[in-house]
C-alpha cells in the first residue's frame, strides 16, 4: 500500500472561515493509506512547501493530497514542490476545498463535511497514481504567419528580427490586407500607404522572410514545434521569376472587370496588379475573366510580354513545409450591408460603406481622390453617416462593437470637410467610443473644427427622391423625428470575421466564438495564444481591432512565437492517452474523435493459439496528444485511458465517496 | 410457403457448394434444420459436401452476423446469408472496423417473416405460427447490402421498402412490417408511468435477469474484444446476478449499443427470461433521433453513428 500524506490549507481565512481545516486533517488520518496529515495557513507559501517536503522525507511518502485552492492555480506549484523532494510530480493530487467548499457554503459543518469527502476521494485517487514522465520533442525553428495584412507583416518582421526564418503567406496577390485600401489613418491622419508600403518592402526584403502570396493553407498536421503545413500555391499564370513587372500585359489586356480592391468603384484588367504599391509587384491572371482561359482566344498578354512570363499552363501547386509555430493574422471582412434592407444598401448606389469612401478619397483611387457620388459623379454637399451598421445590433446577429467605426467616421467627417469645404456631415450614432490615445481629442476636433454634426439616434429608413436620399431617423436627445436630405450616405459598416474563418479554425484545430472570431486561450492572461500550443493570434482575426491595436498584438504574438522557437526542445504533456492493446478492437472511433489528430491505427501481430495473427489497434502519438480525454470516453471497449485520469482512478474516487 | 422454402434451400445449397468448391470462400454461415420442427439454428460449413445441411424456412431467425466476429482478425473470406434485418449487422461490423468488407461475401435472402416459436402449442406437430414481434415491426425486410442474392430479392437501403423476391407475397400476407408505426409504443407506455412505477417496473425486470449473456452474445453491435462483464477487474461490477448488478448490466449493455443497435431484435428474442430489452434499445434510438436527427444504424456504411462522430451542429445543451 502506498504511504500517502494529506496537507490541508487554510488559504488564510479564505478556506478556514467555512471549513474546519484541523478537523479535515484529523479525519484524513484514518483514510486508507494515509500515514501523515496536517493543516497549515498557507500551503503554497515557502514554509508550507518546506513542511510538505520535510513530511515527504520524514514519513517516506509515496504520494500526497493537498486540499486547497483550484489546481488551475497551484497544481504546478505542488508538483514542483514534490519534485524538489525527489517525488514524481504526478504522485500529487490537489482537491479544491476553496472554490468547491468554502466559497459555496455558508454553513461550516456542511463545508467541512464536503471537504472531508473530496479529500477522501483525492486520497483514493492518489493511491492509484503512477509516476508519469514527460518526453521532449524537437522544435523546428521556423514560423508561419498566415495573412499579410498589417498584423501579419508586423509579426513576421518581429519574428524575423529575432533571428528566425518566417514564411508570410497571403491568399491575395499582394500583401497589405485591408490597410492597403485605407486612405488615411486616425488619429494622426498620416497616409495609410505611406506607413504600410515601407513595412511591406521591409518584410519583402528581410533576409529571414519568405513571402508567399496567392496561396492558402490547405492542411495542418503535426503539433507544436513541428507543424506540417500543406500550402496550396494558386496558379498565377505568370512566372514571377521571369516577370519584371513592366505592366505591358495589363495595358494591352482587352478585358475589363470591376476591381475588388477599388470596392467595385473602378475597373481592372484580367491580368492585373491589384494596386500600384503591391508587393510583390507582379501581375496575376484572373482565370474567371481571362478570355484565353475561358474561351481559348486572345492571349494578347502572352504575345506582348517581353520576358515570356505569361504561362497559361500553370497549375496550382501543393507544398508541404514544417514550422515550429504559427501566427494567424487573417483579419476581418467588412460587414455585408445588404443585410440592412431599410437602408437600401446594395440597391441605392449612393449608399456606400466606409471602405468605399476610403477608395473615393484616395489619390490613387478610381476618382483620383475626388469625392464623387457613384450614381452621377456629382460632388456631394450633404453627407450622412450612420454608425453601428452591423455592430451592437442583436437583431442582425452582431452583438459586438466593431471598435474602429467611431473613429473612422470622425476621420471621414474631417477629411470630407477638408476636401469639400462647403460640405456638411451629419453623423447618426448610438454612443461615441474613443478609448485610445489621442482619440477623444480627434473626435472633439471633428465636431468643433470640422463642423461634423452628431445626431444621437438610429436611422429607420433611407429612400430616394429625385437625386436626393431621404434619411429618416430619430434624434433621441431631442426626442423628435429628423429627416435629412442627403447627397451621399456612408454606412459605418462594422467588422465581420472572414467568412471562411471557421474552416481555417478547423484546419488549424483552434476554436472560435459564436460569430467566428478566433478565441484566445484566456482573455486576460493569454490573450494572443490559442488553446492549441504553438498557434498564436494577431490582429482582427481575434475580434475587431484598429491598426494600433493590431500592431501591438502582432508584436505580442511574435514574441510568443519567437520565445517558443528559441527553446532547444519542448516538454510534451505527460498526462496523455494510452491504449491497452489487449482490449482495443481497432474500431477507430478514437481516431475520428481526436481533435489533435494524435491517434492512428496500426497493425500489430500477436501469437494466438500457437499461430501469429495480425490485427489493428490504435496508437497514440505522445507528442500530439494534449490529454483532453475525448478518446477515452468515446472508446466503447475502455481500451483507451488517460494517464493520471484512468477509469480505475475515477472509479476509485466514486467508490471512496460512496463508502463514507 | 413450403415449396418456396424448399426452392430457396436448394438455391442456398447450390450457391454454397459452388463457393466452397471453387475456393472463393473458406466457409459459409447459414442455417440448418434443427432437432425440432420449429428450430433452424445456425451452421458453419467449410466443405462443398456439407452444403446439403443448409436449410431456410420461417425459423431461420438467428442473426448470424455476430458470428463473423470469430473471423475478425483472419484473412479468410467467409460467406454469410443475411435477411434484411441481419444485413444491417454487417454494415455495423464493417463501420466498426471489425470486418474487412472484402473478406465477407454477403448473400441476401428474401424474408417471409419469422415465426414465433413461443406460440407453439403442440411440440410434435407443425402448425401455422404468428410472426415474431420484430418482424411485425420490421422496416428493412430487404438486405441493405449484398454481393449476391438468392430468391430474386432486391437490395435497398430505403426504409420501409416493401418485401421483395420469392417470399414477397407471403411476407405481405403475414403482415411483415405492418406494425412499424408501433415501434415506440412500449417506450411511450413506460414513459407514461410515474417515476415510482417505472422504477418498480425495471426493478422487476432486473430481478428476473439470470446474467446468461445471451443478449450480448448474439448482438452484432456488441463487439468489444473483452466485455467488461467478463473482466476480472471486480471494481466495475459484480458477476453475481443481484438486482443492482443486473440493473448496471442492463443499462450498460443498452448504452453500449446506443447509436449502433440495428434493431434486429435478437437480444429480446433470445432472452430466456422475457425481459423487454428492445424497450431499452428503442428508448435510446428515440432519444438519439431526437437529439441528432433521424439515424438508422447499419444502413449506410459511409454514415458515422451519431455518438461516434463529431458534427459542428451537434447539440451541446450542457455547455
Ligand atoms: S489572355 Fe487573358 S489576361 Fe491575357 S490579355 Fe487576354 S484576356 Fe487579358
Ligand atoms: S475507440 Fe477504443 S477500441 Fe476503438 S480503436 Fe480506439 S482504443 Fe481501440
Ligand atoms: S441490441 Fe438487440 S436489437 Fe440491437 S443489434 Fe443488438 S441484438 Fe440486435
Ligand atoms: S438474455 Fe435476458 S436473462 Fe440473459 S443476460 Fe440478457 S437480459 Fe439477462
Amino acid at each position: 500500500m502506498k504511504r500517502i500524506g494529506v496537507f490541508v490549507c487554510h488559504c488564510g481565512t479564505n478556506i478556514a472561515n467555512t471549513v474546519d481545516c484541523a478537523k479535515v486533517a484529523e479525519t484524513a488520518k484514518d483514510f486508507p493509506g494515509v500515514v501523515f496529515a496536517c493543516d497549515y495557513k498557507y500551503m503554497c507559501a515557502e514554509p508550507g512547501q518546506v513542511m510538505i517536503q520535510e513530511a515527504i522525507r520524514e514519513h517516506n511518502l509515496d504520494g500526497y493530497v493537498v486540499a486547497a485552492c483550484s489546481p488551475r492555480m497551484h497544481e504546478p506549484t505542488f508538483r514542483k514542490c514534490a519534485e524538489r523532494a525527489g517525488m514524481n510530480p504526478y504522485m500529487v493530487e490537489q482537491v479544491n476545498i476553496r472554490e468547491q467548499c468554502s466559497w459555496v457554503h455558508a454553513d461550516k459543518t456542511k463545508g467541512t463535511d464536503k471537504s472531508i469527502d473530496i479529500t477522501r476521494m483525492g486520497v483514493a485517487k492518489v493511491a492509484q497514481n503512477e509516476p508519469l514522465f514527460s518526453t521532449t520533442i524537437p522544435v523546428t525553428k521556423r514560423a508561419l504567419v498566415i495573412g499579410a495584412g498589417i498584423a501579419g507583416i508586423q509579426a513576421a518582421i518581429d519574428i524575423a528580427d529575432a533571428g528566425y526564418p518566417v514564411t508570410l503567406l497571403d491568399r491575395e496577390h499582394s500583401m497589405g490586407g485591408k490597410m492597403a485600401q485605407v486612405d488615411k489613418t486616425f488619429p494622426t491622419l498620416d497616409c495609410s500607404a505611406c506607413i504600410l508600403t515601407p513595412k511591406m518592402v521591409e518584410a519583402a526584403q528581410h533576409p529571414n522572410i519568405e513571402i508567399v502570396t496567392y496561396a492558402e493553407v490547405q492542411a495542418v498536421d503535426g503539433f507544436v514545434g513541428n507543424f506540417d503545413v500543406t500550402i496550396r500555391k494558386k496558379a498565377r499564370y505568370v512566372d514571377v521569376d521571369k516577370c519584371t513587372g513592366c505592366g505591358l500585359c495589363s495595358e494591352k489586356c482587352p478585358k475589363k472587370v470591376a476591381s475588388e480592391f477599388e470596392m467595385n468603384l473602378g475597373t481592372r484588367k484580367a491580368i492585373y496588379v491589384p494596386f500600384p504599391q503591391a508587393v510583390p509587384n507582379k501581375p496575376v491572371i484572373d482565370a474567371k475573366n481571362c478570355r484565353f482561359l475561358v474561351e481559348g482566344k486572345c492571349g494578347v498578354c502572352k504575345k506582348v510580354c517581353p520576358t515570356g512570363a505569361v504561362d497559361f499552363e500553370q497549375k496550382d501547386e501543393l507544398i508541404v513545409e514544417r514550422f515550429g509555430s504559427i501566427v494567424v493574422a487573417t483579419g476581418f471582412e467588412q460587414f455585408d450591408i445588404s443585410k440592412y434592407e431599410e437602408y437600401g444598401a446594395g440597391r441605392i448606389p449612393d449608399v456606400i460603406t466606409g471602405l468605399h469612401l476610403e477608395r473615393l478619397m484616395n489619390a490613387s483611387g478610381p476618382t483620383m481622390g475626388k469625392i464623387k457620388r457613384p450614381s452621377d459623379g456629382k460632388v456631394p454637399e450633404k453627407i450622412v453617416f450612420i454608425k453601428c451598421v452591423g455592430s451592437r445590433d442583436e437583431a442582425k446577429g452582431r452583438s459586438y462593437c466593431s471598435r474602429a467605426c467611431c473613429m473612422y467616421v470622425a476621420k471621414h467627417a474631417t477629411l470630407i470637410k477638408e476636401k469639400i469645404p462647403t460640405s456638411k456631415s451629419y453623423i447618426f450614432y448610438m454612443d461615441v467610443r474613443t478609448a485610445g490615445k489621442n482619440y477623444e481629442e480627434f473626435y472633439t476636433r471633428a465636431q468643433n473644427e470640422y463642423d461634423a454634426q452628431y445626431v444621437r439616434g438610429r436611422v429607420s429608413k433611407i429612400f430616394q427622391v429625385g437625386d436626393k436620399l431621404i434619411v429618416r431617423g430619430e434624434d433621441s436627445l431631442l426626442g423628435r423625428p429628423v429627416e435629412i436630405e442627403a447627397d451621399l450616405v456612408v454606412l459605418a459598416a462594422g467588422m465581420d470575421p472572414q467568412q471562411d474563418a471557421k474552416d481555417l479554425a478547423r484546419t488549424l484545430g483552434i476554436s472560435y466564438d459564436q460569430h467566428g472570431w478566433f478565441t484566445e486561450a484566456h482573455p486576460k492572461l493569454r490573450p494572443v495564444e490559442t488553446h492549441t500550443a504553438g498557434i498564436f493570434l494577431a490582429g482582427a482575426c481575434q475580434g475587431p481591432k484598429d491598426i494600433p491595436d493590431s500592431v501591438a498584438q502582432a508584436s505580442a504574438a511574435a514574441v510568443k512565437a519567437a520565445g517558443l522557437l528559441s527553446k532547444k526542445e519542448l516538454t510534451a504533456e505527460a498526462q496523455t492517452a494510452r491504449c491497452d492493446e489487449a482490449y482495443c478492437s481497432g474500431c477507430g472511433l478514437c481516431v475520428s474523435i481526436c481533435p489533435y489528430k494524435a491517434i492512428e491505427l496500426k497493425r500489430i501481430s500477436e501469437r494466438v493459439h500457437g499461430g501469429t495473427r495480425e490485427r489493428q489497434v490504435s496508437s497514440v502519438n505522445q507528442g500530439l496528444c494534449q490529454g483532453c480525454g475525448a478518446c477515452s470516453v468515446a472508446c466503447p471497449s475502455s481500451a483507451m485511458n488517460l494517464k493520471g485520469f484512468s477509469n480505475d482512478q475515477i472509479l476509485a474516487e466514486v467508490d471512496a465517496l460512496c463508502q463514507r | 410457403m413450403r415449396e418456396i422454402n424448399a426452392k430457396l434451400t436448394q438455391e442456398m445449397g447450390d450457391l454454397a457448394r459452388d463457393l466452397l468448391a471453387s475456393g472463393e470462400v473458406k466457409g459459409v454461415f447459414g442455417w440448418t434444420k434443427g432437432s425440432r420442427w420449429y428450430l433452424t439454428p445456425p451452421v458453419f460449413i467449410t466443405k462443398p459436401e456439407e452444403a446439403d445441411q443448409l436449410c431456410y424456412d420461417e425459423f431461420a431467425v438467428n442473426n448470424l452476423t455476430g458470428l463473423l466476429l470469430d473471423f475478425r482478425d483472419s484473412q479468410d473470406k467467409i460467406a454469410i446469408f443475411v435477411k434484411g434485418c441481419d444485413s444491417r449487422g454487417i454494415v455495423r461490423l464493417v463501420q466498426d472496423n471489425q470486418l474487412k468488407r472484402e473478406n465477407v461475401l454477403v448473400i441476401g435472402v428474401p424474408c417471409p417473416g419469422m415465426g414465433d416459436k413461443g406460440a407453439v402449442t403442440d411440440h410434435r406437430q407443425a402448425q401455422e405460427l404468428p410472426l415474431l414481434a420484430k418482424c411485425l415491426e420490421c422496416r428493412y425486410p430487404n438486405p441493405v447490402l449484398a454481393d449476391r442474392t438468392i430468391g430474386g430479392v432486391t437490395v435497398t437501403t430505403e426504409p420501409s421498402a416493401a418485401p421483395s423476391g420469392a417470399t414477397a407475397e407471403a411476407a405481405k400476407g403475414r403482415g411483415v412490417g405492418s406494425k412499424q408505426a408501433d415501434r415506440f409504443a412500449q417506450v411511450e407506455a413506460i414513459e407514461k408511468m410515474s417515476p415510482d412505477e417505472r422504477s418498480a417496473f425495471w426493478q422487476a425486470q432486473n430481478e428476473k435477469c439470470i446474467r446468461c449473456y445471451a443478449c450480448r452474445n448474439i448482438c452484432p453491435a456488441c463487439n468489444c474484444r473483452e466485455c467488461i462483464f467478463d473482466s476480472d477487474k471486480k471494481n466495475w461490477v459484480n458477476k453475481a446476478a443481484t438486482p443492482t448488478d443486473n440493473a448496471f448490466f442492463g443499462i450498460t449493455r443498452a448504452m453500449h449499443v446506443a447509436g449502433r443497435c440495428v434493431e434486429c431484435g435478437e437480444c429480446e428474442r433470445v432472452c430466456p427470461m422475457d425481459i423487454p430489452i428492445m424497450a431499452m434499445n428503442r428508448k435510446l434510438i428515440g432519444d438519439l433521433n431526437e437529439l441528432f436527427g433521424p439515424y438508422d444504424a447499419g444502413v449506410k456504411p459511409e454514415e458515422k453513428p451519431p455518438l461516434g462522430a463529431f458534427k459542428l451542429d451537434d447539440p451541446e445543451e450542457f455547455m
